[in-house]
Formats: structure tokens, C-alpha cells, sequence
């Protein structure tokens, strides 16, 4: 019996090593990148990858600052992510009420539509959304972003409201409805409170998207004045290539560490809602 | 369902959000059938082709034949790492007795990160002038012999773009896998441990077949990801050198907005839905069949 257990306890250490091996190569390119943008350039052109940075300089930050505009970047990745998610959970809670609550006789039909949203590529629509945003005038505006990344979340969105809605208990409802209260009213006073944890879980899953979002702003925004951050970043490759690296990483720093901050603190949250979203969908 | 409801306000709520979807996904899908038939530079007259686009695209252009393979072992790549390695993981991380939570949160954190981001970090890290971090590790364990740019040699760029991919969200596989691995009874596992079931065993005969279905989701999930992944190579390589790197996706980009072809742009991503489509009813034929057998 001691044999085995020794043999359980060595099994339970090598296991530990292996994870704690796998953890660090997995992270160790992110702490990379943020010892790079604390080095001196001569420092991050002459040492070794694996050491401490010989000495601890700001001076990448303030060039990063000089580049580009990554203020105005993030002001414009701000009100993109705002006005999609806006979207993405007023609409969804809409449509998942109206297809879970309300109830219609086509609403098989209608949850196929919503599903192909889910199922096909974004690339399907840069073309046809590049013409349409041409003729009337919408490219290169933050709408031309939003539009594209809402619709495309949309499904999941109103596919996590639908399975939540799913186990509101009837009698909730029909409680309300006797005291004369009409579907809006229900929506507004009933629904739209006890959606406030999956409206968090959708906000924060879908802010990682559309934060990052590249093929879209890359697509249909052209002006300096409403790049978004990961246009932005680009900016950072200068002529003939010539990159300066550690302002580059300096910035790109600045750019990830709001949503990893907000990552690390809500994280519970966020991978519940990624693991539901996910295994279900 | 509410008794008072009418169709008024059926229309009211769900109108709003079938508008949106509409001018952003179900209309844009039309509109590339249509065009996918059309000769069109976007400036002088669409011109009807009929099947010309396909018939080009599936014949005469070799430029897509090899952008069609690259894609195959891009998703090949990707889904090693994803899945592979999230079940490798994953399976260790149910025998780990402490800092579970850490260790999720830790491994997730790529998924984070915007690919733009992550492709200034590779490129540093795939560098050979100045030396970067792949090839300082190379050396570091003596294999100086096998350090290259990797970026600009034919024969690892394909590799060398499609890891990024894998290595963002290898993660969210991760913990979708845990989640199911930790909801198998441990009755179950318990009876197969007593009937004295290797730990191999255990894994092939009880957990594997238990998590099946979310296998089969996540399989689904990671395999129209990596057939639609194009923001990386786009970014590390733009498709070279030559054609090296060039995947379905960055094809088309580069057809559309490039060279500004959007009738053929149009036939390749529709071929892009349709590979994905194909892709899905593959998958769950054949993880259902083997579950069936």
C-alpha cells in the first residue's frame, strides 16, 4: 500500500512540473513583452532574452506616447466597443424575449436565421459591406465597425438570453400579467433586471472581440482620426520597415494591459461565460 | 409564453434586431452569391459570367490550389495545438491539487490579446537579424544548428504562422475540456479504477467517451476558427514569401481589396462558407459514427 501511494505521489509531483512547464512557456512571450518595453534599445539589442532588464527605463513609453496617437486610439476602440456591445445586449435581450417569452409561431424559422450567424465566416460580407458602406456614405466611420461586429454577435448574444430566459418560471410572468402589466412593461420590470449576470457575461466575453478587432477596422476605416487601437499599432512600423522595438512593445503594453487588467480582476466571470458559450453553442 | 401578448408587440421587439442582422450578415451573404456570378472592378459595369468566377477558381488558378493546401495545413497546425494540446493540458490540470484557478486564468490570458499585438511579438520572436527568442532558445539547449529566420524561409513560414493562431486560443479550448473532464462521475471513474483500468484505460474507455459531444463542439468550434483565420498570417507575412503562406482568406482579401476583383473575391468566400459547412458535417459524421460503433 506505501509503494503505491509513493508511486501516487510522485505521479501527483511530475504532473505538477509539467504544469507548471506548460504555464510558462505559454506566458513567458507576454512577460517577454513587457521586460522588452522596460529595456534601454542597447540593452534589447545586446542581451539575452531570458535576463532582467540591466536597468528599468520609461523612456519606450514616452516615445510610444510621441509615435503614435494611441490616446485618440483608444477613445476610438472605446466607443467602438461601447456602441457594439449596446447593441449586441439591447438587441439580443429583444430578440431573445421575443422569441423564449412572448413566443410566435415562426420562431423555429427565425432561430435557424439567427443561427447561420453563427456558422459562416465574417469574410462573406467584407465585399458586399464594403460597396453598401460606399454608396451610402458610412465608410470610414465608427458605425461602418459597429454595424458588422454587432450583427455578427448577435446571435450568441440572443442564444445566451434564450437559455436564460428559458428557466424563468412561468408564474413569474403570468403573476405580472394579472396585475395588468403588458409586455413592455414585463420586459422592463421583470426580464430586463434578471438579465444582469448574463448581460455581464456577454459584455465581457464579446469586449475581447470587438477590442481587437482587425479585419473590420482594417476593412473600412482609412482616416488617422478613427483608427482603432490594433490600426494604431500599425503605425508603429515605420518607413522601409524600421521598427523601434521597445516603443513599439511599449505601446502595445499600453493597448492590452486595460482588457488583461479587466481580465485578471473578472476572469471568474469571463470563463464561466466563455465555458457556457462555448459547450453549448 | 405571456397571455397578453400581441402581434404588435412580437414585431416591436424582434423587428430591431432582424433589421441589424439583416443589413450587417443576411444581406451581404445574398449579395456575394449574386456578385459571385458577375465580372465587376467596382468602377466600369458588372458584367454577368455565370459560372466563369468558379469554373477559374477551381481550374485555371493555381495561386488558390496552393493557398487551398497552405489553409489545410494552417487548420492542421492549429488544431494540434488547440485541441491537442488542451486535452493534454487539461488532463493535467484535474490531477493538479492547488491552483487550478490560477493556472486557467494564466493560460487563457493570449486569448486576450489582440492579434495585431501578437503579431509584432512573433516576428520579434521568430527574428534571425537581430537574434530573437526562438532562436536564443535554440541555441540555449544546443541546437544552434537549426536557428533560421523563420518568417522568410519556404519551408517553416507556413508553421511559423498558423502557431500564433494555435498558441491564442489553445486556452479557451482548455477550459471548455476541463469543464467537461471535471463533470465525469467519479463513480464511474471509481468502478474502472477498482476493476483495475490503467490510467490509459480510464482516459480512452471512460473520460474520452464521456466528453464526446463537447469534443465534437469544440472540434467544430476550432476547425471553422482556424478555416477562417487570416488576421495573423495577413499580418506576419501578407501570404509570401512567394505564395508560401497564403491561405484562402488572405487570397481573397488581397483579390478583393488589392486587385479589387470583386466578382471572383466574392466566388472564393463563398467557397470559404461552403469549406466551413463541408467542414462541419464531416466532423460530426465522423465523431458520431465512431460513437456509434
Amino acid at each position: 500500500m506505501s509503494a503505491r501511494r509513493q508511486r501516487l505521489d510522485v505521479h501527483r509531483a511530475l504532473n505538477t512540473v509539467a504544469v507548471a512547464l506548460i504555464v510558462i512557456v505559454q506566458v513567458y512571450p507576454l512577460a517577454w513583452l513587457f521586460l522588452t518595453a522596460l529595456r534601454t534599445e542597447q540593452d534589447f539589442a545586446s542581451s539575452n532574452p531570458f535576463s532582467l532588464p540591466g536597468e528599468v527605463t520609461l523612456d519606450n513609453f514616452a516615445r510610444a506616447f510621441e509615435t503614435g496617437n494611441l490616446g485618440l486610439n483608444i477613445l476610438n476602440s472605446l466607443a467602438v466597443t461601447m456602441g457594439a456591445n449596446v447593441l449586441i445586449v439591447l438587441l439580443g435581450m429583444m430578440a431573445a424575449y421575443a422569441l423564449e417569452v412572448l413566443g410566435f409561431r415562426l420562431r423555429g424559422a427565425v432561430r435557424a436565421i439567427f443561427l447561420v450567424g453563427i456558422i459562416v465566416p465574417v469574410q462573406i460580407a467584407l465585399v458586399p459591406l464594403f460597396i453598401d458602406y460606399a454608396s451610402v456614405g458610412l465608410l470610414d466611420t465608427h458605425a461602418s465597425m459597429i454595424v458588422p461586429l454587432a450583427g455578427f454577435a448577435l446571435p450568441m448574444s440572443i442564444y445566451l438570453f434564450s437559455a436564460f430566459y428559458h428557466y424563468i418560471p412561468g408564474e413569474t410572468y403570468e403573476a405580472a400579467s394579472l396585475d395588468g402589466a403588458g409586455p413592455y412593461r414585463i420586459f422592463g420590470q421583470i426580464t430586463f433586471p434578471l438579465s444582469l449576470n448574463t448581460i455581464v457575461t456577454i459584455v465581457l466575453v464579446n469586449s475581447i472581440f470587438i477590442w481587437n478587432d482587425f479585419i473590420f477596422a482594417n476593412t473600412f476605416v482609412l482616416s488617422d482620426g478613427l483608427k482603432t487601437i490594433p490600426l494604431g499599432l500599425q503605425n508603429y512600423i515605420g518607413a522601409m520597415g524600421n521598427v523601434d522595438w521597445t516603443a513599439t512593445f511599449a505601446a502595445v503594453c499600453v493597448t492590452i494591459t486595460p482588457l488583461m487588467l479587466v481580465f485578471l480582476v473578472l476572469n471568474k466571470a469571463m470563463i464561466q461565460g466563455l465555458e457556457s458559450g462555448a459547450a453549448k453553442g | 409564453m405571456l397571455p397578453h401578448r400581441s402581434r404588435t408587440a412580437v414585431l416591436v421587439f424582434l423587428l430591431p434586431p432582424l433589421l441589424l442582422y439583416g443589413i450587417a450578415v443576411l444581406v451581404p451573404i445574398v449579395q456575394s452569391l449574386v456578385l459571385s456570378f458577375f465580372s465587376w472592378d467596382g468602377i466600369t459595369a458588372m458584367e454577368f459570367v455565370g459560372l466563369d468566377n468558379y469554373v477559374r477558381m477551381l481550374t485555371r488558378d493555381d495561386i488558390f490550389w496552393t493557398a487551398f493546401v497552405n489553409s489545410l495545413g494552417y487548420l492542421a497546425i492549429c488544431l494540434i495545438l488547440q485541441l491537442g494540446g488542451a486535452l493534454v493540458v487539461a488532463s493535467l490540470l484535474i490531477g493538479l491539487r492547488r491552483g487550478r484557478e490560477l493556472v486557467k486564468t494564466l493560460y487563457l490570458l493570449p486569448a486576450v490579446i489582440s492579434t495585431v499585438a501578437i503579431a509584432f511579438l512573433f516576428q520579434r520572436m521568430y527574428a534571425l537579424e537581430p537574434v530573437g527568442l526562438f532562436n536564443q532558445a535554440l541555441a540555449a539547449i544546443g541546437l544552434d544548428g537549426l536557428q533560421r529566420a523563420w518568417l522568410s524561409d519556404v519551408g517553416t513560414v507556413l508553421a511559423a504562422v498558423s502557431i500564433p493562431e494555435g498558441w491564442r486560443f489553445t486556452g479557451l479550448y482548455m477550459l471548455i475540456i476541463y469543464a467537461a473532464l471535471i463533470a465525469v462521475p467519479a463513480e464511474l471513474e471509481e468502478a474502472a479504477r477498482l476493476d483495475g483500468a490503467s490510467r490509459w484505460q480510464l482516459f480512452t474507455k471512460i473520460r474520452f467517451p464521456y466528453i464526446r459531444p463537447v469534443w465534437i463542439t469544440t472540434t467544430i468550434m476550432a476547425t471553422t476558427y482556424a478555416l477562417r483565420g487570416f488576421d495573423i498570417p495577413y499580418l506576419l507575412t501578407n501570404g509570401g514569401p512567394g505564395q508560401a503562406s497564403e491561405l484562402v482568406t488572405t487570397y481573397m482579401y488581397k483579390t478583393a481589396f488589392s486587385h479589387t476583383d470583386y466578382g471572383y473575391a466574392s466566388t472564393i468566400s463563398v467557397f470559404i462558407v461552403i469549406e466551413c459547412l463541408v467542414a462541419v458535417g464531416l466532423i460530426i459524421m465522423l465523431l458520431r459514427r465512431r460513437a456509434d460503433a
